[in-house]
């Protein structure tokens, strides 16, 4: 508390006068005139010296008055460190909070914030400050504000979000406030625990010439004693027709010290099924594996739990178990064939959970329409063109949206009369001598070949070609392989809405030995899966993820966003609903746990659900040296509260300016004043009244 | 509205309200017409004695004054109507004197005093009374002889008195005394600051002289009560003398030098056989009526 004149205090002697006044009698200047002062002038004369004070609510209200007026003359001020220290110009301060879950570790999120109070407390008063929240995205509070207490309202009720750290949002908003701020000062606060995982996502981030980044590491000198549960796995099987599936948790300590007797709990439908305890070696991972479960027909939701550690947020591990999905297939072979033409193909069917391929065989000559009945996709394998009305049958199943694999072998002839269904032309085989052909080119963007893009993901141009059918692919067909001699080796087509793939050679081991190396299974998988239109439902999805609804259509099981009304209620119980606006049908997966899609219009009460879970890659809290996080984006080491600008003092002049108490003085004193008004009218009234 | 009929509403009006009636003429009609209308239950009867006219009998009439010969010759009601004291001369004598300017803030004593005389003027008129005037302050002021057609004569004098010199009462009374040779009924209106007995040694020669005398003693509110708070100086409206007063310490003390100055007036009058009534200004000049009928009525009695 300063006074810029004092002197004026001096005034506050004037208040004895009010006091004398209401102690002594009060004289009034003007004269009462008086008919007659005979009897007055017959009272003996007084002296009253000694008076006591009267009407001690006027003088109190009298005194305050004079008082404030004084002190408002005097020009007070308050001197708060907060108030006083000012640099050179105002300052666009941008607090980075981070959020991330990681930050959930021990007591960081609340220092976090305390530390967030504390820059927005040491604004100056032409500060200007925005706060940032982030984790994998940012959003920024009101802009370059100074209203503190929105920007204290915004950091008490912040809450930590299940989203992984990364910086580079962040920083890029904090540069473009900074390039849009005019005030001479930039200045970014990073508050964070400074995870090295987020680091990369600031490359490319540069602030403008002259802002500072100070950092302000959150970190903990304890060790980071943290068992997640890093996954689960499904064992399908089938057990007397119905399917089981036991789950495998796999758990990972990133603590310095073994962790023994760690209680992990399978939860089925938010009931604790079945309790396990494993042991954890340092910096290691574990498999538990609980009891098998069997599964009805409806889809289950399931989470595993460890105990509860200074990390809480990566204990658990949420999931939801579909019924097992089958691919059903009809393999339709020559009846002329050896019985060995089919083995492979049935044999690599026969192996798969997810999906499972329920796999029938037949001959061409026995084929009839009603095969098709209950199959997605038709193999047929070496067996030539279905024909009458089995042959028009066939061609309306693809139309439908059926799948159909035709592999040219020894005996695939195509008759002119057959159904035009094949994406080419089918000629005579071809032998090529020596070690055989190989393939020659391979998309490995279409769905077929995208597990073999990988490096060490399988070779398929290992396989040696010794025969083939040389196809001469219509125009609009795609050529998704070609061997080494530039012939197609497989072609696709689209009919109606089914797919038709042609495999130029057989998928024995009569003509290639495709069927004899590694990659025959998933190829065979995938070209199944791909003409059954098979996507696996995900058990999980990571927080952070904008999921597509519409793309959900199967497992929902409606007609599209067309016809339903969705309303997807949040793990914390927060409604979104997602069939309106820009965005219809996006949900942003932001918290941990389950998801309840619900459709207002479905006949099914049975909502979707959706477990989302952390991304464990956030639990890694090893951290970069914040300098070196700042130097990278400002351009220039050394930064920080030191380097700012020299902090001045500022003048008490300036201060009493900004502050402008006296100005608050002065209207309470003219309050006061107002009131004494009022109270000496009423007792002036109230003697006369009362005489 | 008619002044006679609409008058209870004049009844004990507030002197206040009286004062917005410009004309005194029209205030005194107001005021007396309306006390007149209630005499009729008023116990205040019979100060008429000589034979004036037959009028028809009118319900409400006092059945003592029908003439039971004119209803035998004509077998209708008819009731003797009396004159007034024909000879009686009512003077007012009124004190005009700087004092009687002073008010705290409703009628004057002055006005209060105007309005007074006014109604008694206008009610002796009615009673065929002939009325006169005088007013002093230190020295004859305006002097109206009594007759019975003077009532414009003296309202218009009324009208226009001023009060602005200082006062006394042994010099002008003295001279006045040369103007009632004649016996009357002689009404004094001030607010008589002086010795009581200086007071009445100037009234005597008036009661010797055979008039009936009354004293209106006219007080403001403020001099009976002494309402002041805080200490000021306080200047004499007839000396112009100012002196220091803490009212709050003299309160008590004033008030009963007042009382003692009414008792002593009340006491020297009353011994002398002078009416003496106090009159306070906020009252309604309704109680200043009644009190001089009922003065009246006793000088009748005694007559």
């Amino acid at each position: 508390m300063g006074l810029l004149a004092p002197l004026f205090l001096l005034g506050l002697a004037a208040i004895a006068v009010p006091i004398v006044i209401h102690m002594i009698q009060r004289e009034r200047k003007e004269v009462i005139e008086f008919p007659s002062l005979m009897f007055v002038r017959r009272i003996p004369f007084h002296s009253f010296r000694r008076q006591r004070i009267r009407h001690w609510l006027l003088l109190l209200l009298r005194c305050a008055a004079l008082a404030l007026l004084v002190l408002a003359f005097a020009r007070p001020f308050v001197r708060s460190p907060a108030l006083a220290a000012v640099t050179d110009g105002a300052r666009e301060v941008v607090v980075l909070l981070d959020r991330s879950y990681s930050m959930g570790f021990s007591d960081h999120w609340e220092r976090a914030r305390d530390a967030a109070r504390d820059v927005v407390n040491g604004l100056a008063p032409d500060d200007r400050a925005t706060l940032i929240f982030f984790d994998s995205g940012a959003a920024a509070g009101p802009r370059s504000t100074t209203e503190r207490a929105s920007l204290l309202g915004l950091i008490r009720d912040a809450e930590l979000s299940a989203g992984v750290t990364r910086y580079g949002p962040a920083l890029k908003l904090a540069e473009g406030i900074f390039e849009g701020s005019e005030l001479p000062r930039l200045e970014a606060v990073l508050i964070s625990d400074f995870q090295r995982s987020g680091v990369d996502s600031a490359a490319g981030i540069r602030f403008p010439q002259g802002a500072v980044l100070t950092p302000v590491p959150i970190g903990s000198d304890v060790a980071a004693d943290n068992v997640s549960v890093a996954g689960v796995l499904f064992q399908r099987e089938y057990f007397s027709g119905r399917e089981r599936v036991a789950v495998g948790a796999r758990l990972t300590n990133r603590g310095a010290a073994a962790v023994e007797g760690i209680e992990v709990t399978l939860e089925m439908d938010g009931r604790p099924v079945e309790t396990l305890t494993a042991d954890l070696p340092a910096n290691g991972s574990v498999t538990v594996d609980f009891a098998a479960v069997t599964l009805t027909d409806v889809r289950v939701t399931g989470a595993v739990r460890v105990q509860a550690d200074t990390l809480p947020a990566d204990d658990v591990f949420y999931f939801v178990i579909s019924p097992g999905q089958v691919v059903r297939v009809l393999v339709v072979g020559n009846e002329r064939a050896t019985p060995e033409a089919d083995l492979y193909l049935t044999r690599a069917l026969g192996i798969g959970s997810a999906p499972a391929f329920d796999v029938r065989t037949t001959t061409l000559a026995a084929f009839e329409a009603a095969d098709l009945a209950d199959r997605q996709v038709v193999v047929l394998n070496d067996a030539g063109a279905p024909s009458g009305d089995a042959g028009r049958a066939l061609a309306d199943w693809v139309a439908a949206g059926g799948g159909l694999l035709v592999a040219a072998g020894e005996r695939s002839a195509w008759p002119a009369g057959a159904p035009d269904l094949l994406p080419g032309a089918v000629g005579s085989p071809e032998d090529r001598a020596g070690r055989g052909g190989a393939l020659g080119y391979v998309d490995y963007t279409h769905p077929v070949f995208e597990v073999f893009a990988a490096p060490r993901s399988g070779d398929v141009t290992t396989a040696r070609f010794f025969r083939y059918r040389p196809i001469e692919a219509h125009a609009e067909a795609v050529t998704l392989a070609r061997f080494d001699d530039g012939q197609p080796a497989l072609v696709e087509r689209r009919v109606g809405s089914g797919n038709v793939l042609l495999w130029g050679s057989s998928l024995d081991s009569f003509w290639n030995d495709l069927a004899k190396k590694p990659v025959y299974l998933p190829f065979v998988h995938r070209l199944t899966e791909y003409l059954a239109d098979y996507s696996p439902p995900s058990p999980w999805f990571p927080a952070g993820q904008v999921l597509n609804l519409s793309q959900q259509e199967v497992a929902l099981g409606t007609g599209g966003l067309a016809e339903a009304e969705y309303v997807v209620m949040s793990p914390s119980g927060r409604r979104m609903p997602v069939s309106a606006g820009a965005r219809a049908g996006f949900i942003d997966l932001a918290e941990q746990g389950l998801y309840e899609v619900h459709d207002a219009r479905a006949a099914d009460p049975r909502p979707l659900t959706l477990a989302v879970n952390v991304d464990l890659a956030e639990t890694d809290l090893t951290a970069v040296d914040p300098e070196e996080l700042a130097a990278t984006v400002t351009g220039r080491v050394g930064q920080g509260r030191e380097a700012s600008a020299p902090v001045r003092e500022i003048s008490a002049g300036d201060l009493e300016r900004r502050q402008s108490v006296w100005w608050y003085l002065l209207v309470a004193a003219f309050l006061l004043l107002v009131g004494e008004t009022v109270v000496s009218n009423r007792l002036s009234r109230t003697v006369l009244t009362a005489d | 509205m008619d002044a006679q009929h609409g008058a209870p509403g004049a009844r004990f009006v507030d002197p206040k309200a009286l004062a917005r009636i410009g004309s005194l003429e029209l205030l005194a009609r107001t005021v007396v017409d309306g006390f007149i209308n209630g005499l009729h239950k008023a116990p205040y009867l019979g100060v008429s004695i000589d034979f004036a006219e037959h009028r028809m009998y009118m319900p409400g009439d006092d059945i003592r004054f029908i003439d039971w010969r004119v209803f035998a010759r004509t077998d209708r009601f008819y009731v003797k109507t009396f004159e007034a004291d024909t000879n009686a001369n009512f003077s007012v004598l009124f004190d005009v004197s700087r004092s009687m300017s002073f008010t705290s803030g409703g009628v004057s004593k002055l006005d209060y005093g105007r309005y007074l005389a006014a109604c008694l003027a206008y009610f002796s008129t009615k009673q065929r009374d002939r009325v006169g005037m005088v007013t002093f302050d230190d020295d004859i002021v305006t002097r109206v002889p009594p007759s019975a057609k003077h009532l414009e004569v003296v309202l218009h004098t009324l009208d226009r008195i001023e009060a602005g010199r200082p006062g006394s009462f042994a010099r002008p009374l003295f001279k006045a005394t040369e103007f009632f040779k004649r016996r009357g009924i002689l009404l004094f209106i001030s607010d008589f600051y002086d010795e009581p007995q200086t007071i009445v040694d100037a009234l005597k020669p008036f009661r010797y002289g055979g008039n009936d005398v009354l004293v209106f003693h006219l007080l403001d509110p403020a001099e009976i009560d002494f309402p002041y708070d805080d200490a000021t100086s306080f200047q004499d409206l007839e000396t112009g003398r100012k002196l220091p007063v803490v009212p709050e310490k003299l309160r008590e003390q004033y008030r009963q030098l007042v009382q003692e100055h009414v008792a002593a007036l009340s006491k020297l009058c009353g011994e002398n056989r002078i009416d003496y009534a106090m009159f306070n200004t906020s009252q309604p000049l309704d109680h200043a009526l009644f009190k001089y009928l009922a003065m009246r009525h006793k000088l009748t009695r005694v007559r």
